[in-house]
């Protein structure tokens, strides 16, 4: 398995879009206690900005930092059919699921580690500007952090999964795009309409809506939006759930398939 | 050593590879040869687990999915540009050297063995084919395997380049390792190999070496050229000879000694003006064994007109009568 760990992160850092795409993930999610600091630097931020300023906007839907692993995810599998790579790495590693295993685990690590650093720097921008953060590790701003960082850990292994199952990067990022963007809302859209709202109870089961209560501040604003909302946890399940049956369905063709 | 028994694999009602057996020993370089589409990479993917199908291959008695760091024992070359356009040859091999402890100093002994120590630090996607083919071999090597395993290796390569390729894989086959190599080019085989795999339509033609291969495919005829050909004809049919007619009017003579073609000529009182003897070559050879066996069959130019043809037909009288004259 440390042959296979090894290869997994050597091969994500000698690739320099993997450099670029962390960068400029890392520089959106800064652009937000930046540019906020500079236009409102003297202003008292509440909890719901001060998450915000963390996150780097997180919460208004699908964070930077989400987008950008998500796409080194998929890359991370999906390169390796799109460049014939596949070929070499499994007569060199010919152990598929030890491969895959290290691939999700190497990728993981790497997710963690520059989701919380960029919590950081932001923090640090923060601090800068404002002096203090209020509440940082206190309920409801800590556990909202933390189901951020979740939140891009399960977006990457999605787009992981997606990579291994279309083998390949193109379909892989028009799903992982289309469906939170536009499948997604097209649905909780519809439930509105009369005639369709047999669709309300489904809303909160859809993956990525379900997610994004992992980053959520105020869990009081579920009776609003239509009854019964997902806790926190509940949600997050529901989207490592859907990660879990993509990653399943790929890993189980991954060894079937012909490489 | 290499040892394949009964490898088979199937698309749907197609049959790939069909019950393939053969043994590739150390020190000689063997050959895997077949028309385009006959199964050779399909038989290399199955031999290394790439693809599932029936049988089983043993590299020095081991199945290749058990062998820990495999590059070690086992070297392959099987697609001509498998590398992330973005990332170094040499960050490639660093890669690969990664998941089989292979020193970060045997990256650059290889570079330098194929040539490519200059570029090392380059992206392939700026690679010739050639140069492609030399990174390939390269990766092959960075283990300093005991066998390889190398899929048409020499395509894209210049006439330098394969003479190189050639001179390489037969010193590693006389340092007494197992080199399998596979190539749709006779004339580069008769040059390279020792040994001959020989497929066609998946289907097992040959195992053995060069020398019977082509004794057993090939046909040495007799060639008579006479004003008295038709005439000579049944003469040498009734000796039970086979006799067909050249391009040129000539006497194409099977199934009879050349002694006995001008004996007979002789005793009938024909006059010969040639009577000369035809061995086929080891392309013959290949062509008379895999002829029937070939996937994917494209229409005899000599046979069948181009599109413009009509009109360069209308030409051609008129041209051949003002080269008579």
């Amino acid at each position: 398995m440390l042959d296979a760990l090894r290869y997994e992160w050597t091969r994500l850092w000698t690739l320099r879009s993997t450099y670029w795409l962390i960068g400029i993930g890392l520089l959106c999610a800064l652009a937000i206690p930046l540019i906020t600091g500079i236009a409102a630097g003297d202003q008292t931020l509440d909890t719901f900005f001060t998450a915000v300023l963390l996150n780097g906007g997180a919460m208004f839907g699908l964070p930077f930092l989400a987008v950008f692993m998500g796409i080194i995810g998929i890359f991370s599998t999906g390169h390796e059919y799109r460049h014939g790579t596949i070929q070499p790495t499994l007569t060199s590693l010919p152990q598929r699921s030890r491969l895959i295993a290290a691939k999700i685990l190497v990728m993981s690590g790497v997710t963690v580690a520059v989701t919380v650093l960029s919590l950081v720097l932001n923090a640090a921008v923060m601090l800068a500007f404002w002096g203090e953060i209020q509440g940082l590790f206190e309920d409801p701003l800590l556990p909202s952090l933390i189901g951020y960082v979740l939140y891009v850990l399960i977006y990457m292994l999605v787009g992981q999964g997606l990579g291994l199952l279309f083998r390949g990067v193109p379909s892989a990022l028009v799903v992982i795009f289309l469906m939170p963007l536009i499948l997604e809302t097209a649905i909780a859209g519809l439930a509105f309409i009369p005639a369709l709202d047999w669709l309300e109870p489904a809303v909160k089961f859809l993956p990525f809506n379900a997610g994004s209560r992992l980053m959520i501040l105020d869990l009081s604003d579920a009776e609003d939006l239509g009854g019964d909302m997902l806790s926190r946890w509940e949600g997050g399940a529901v989207f490592a759930l859907f990660a879990a049956i993509i990653m399943a369905a790929a890993w189980t063709l991954f060894k079937k398939r012909d490489a | 050593m290499i040892t394949a028994r009964g490898l088979h694999k199937r698309y749907k009602k197609t049959v790939a590879v069909n019950e393939l057996s053969f043994d590739v020993r150390p020190g000689v370089v063997t050959g895997f040869l077949g028309p385009n589409g006959s199964g050779k990479s399909t038989t290399m993917r199955l031999m290394l687990g790439l693809d599932h199908g029936g049988g089983e291959t043993l590299f020095d008695g081991t199945k290749f999915g058990d062998i820990r760091r495999p590059m070690n024992d086992v070297g392959t070359l099987l697609e001509a540009k498998p590398f992330h356009p973005t990332r170094s040859a040499r960050n490639h091999l660093r890669m690969l050297a990664s998941a089989n402890r292979i020193p970060t100093s045997r990256i650059d002994e290889v570079m330098e063995y194929v040539g490519l120590a200059t570029v090392k630090r380059k992206k392939p996607k700026g690679y010739s084919l050639g140069m492609a083919q030399r990174l390939g071999l390269a990766q092959a090597l960075l283990g300093d395997p005991g066998i390889l395993l190398l899929d048409e290796p020499t395509n894209g390569l210049d006439p330098h380049g394969i003479h190189w390729m050639r001179d390489i894989l037969k010193r590693l086959a006389y340092e007494g390792r197992t080199i399998f190599v596979s190539s749709h080019l006779l004339s580069e085989m008769q040059l390279m190999a020792d040994e001959l795999v020989v497929i066609g339509k998946g289907n097992m033609i040959f195992n053995g070496d060069v020398d019977t291969f082509v004794r057993e495919f090939t046909q040495t005829t007799v060639i008579v050229r006479s004003p008295a050909a038709e005439a000579f004809t049944p003469v040498l049919e009734r000796e039970g000879a086979t006799v067909t007619t050249g391009a040129k009017g000539e006497l194409i003579v099977a199934d009879l000694k050349i002694d006995l073609v001008g004996h007979l000529a002789f005793n009938e009182g024909i006059e010969l003006r040639e009577l000369s003897e035809h061995s086929a070559s080891l392309e013959d050879a290949f062509m008379s064994a895999t002829g029937s066996s070939e996937e994917f069959v494209a229409i005899d130019p000599e046979k069948t007109a181009a599109p413009a043809a009509p009109a360069a037909q209308a030409a051609q009288p008129a041209q051949d009568g003002t080269d008579n004259a």
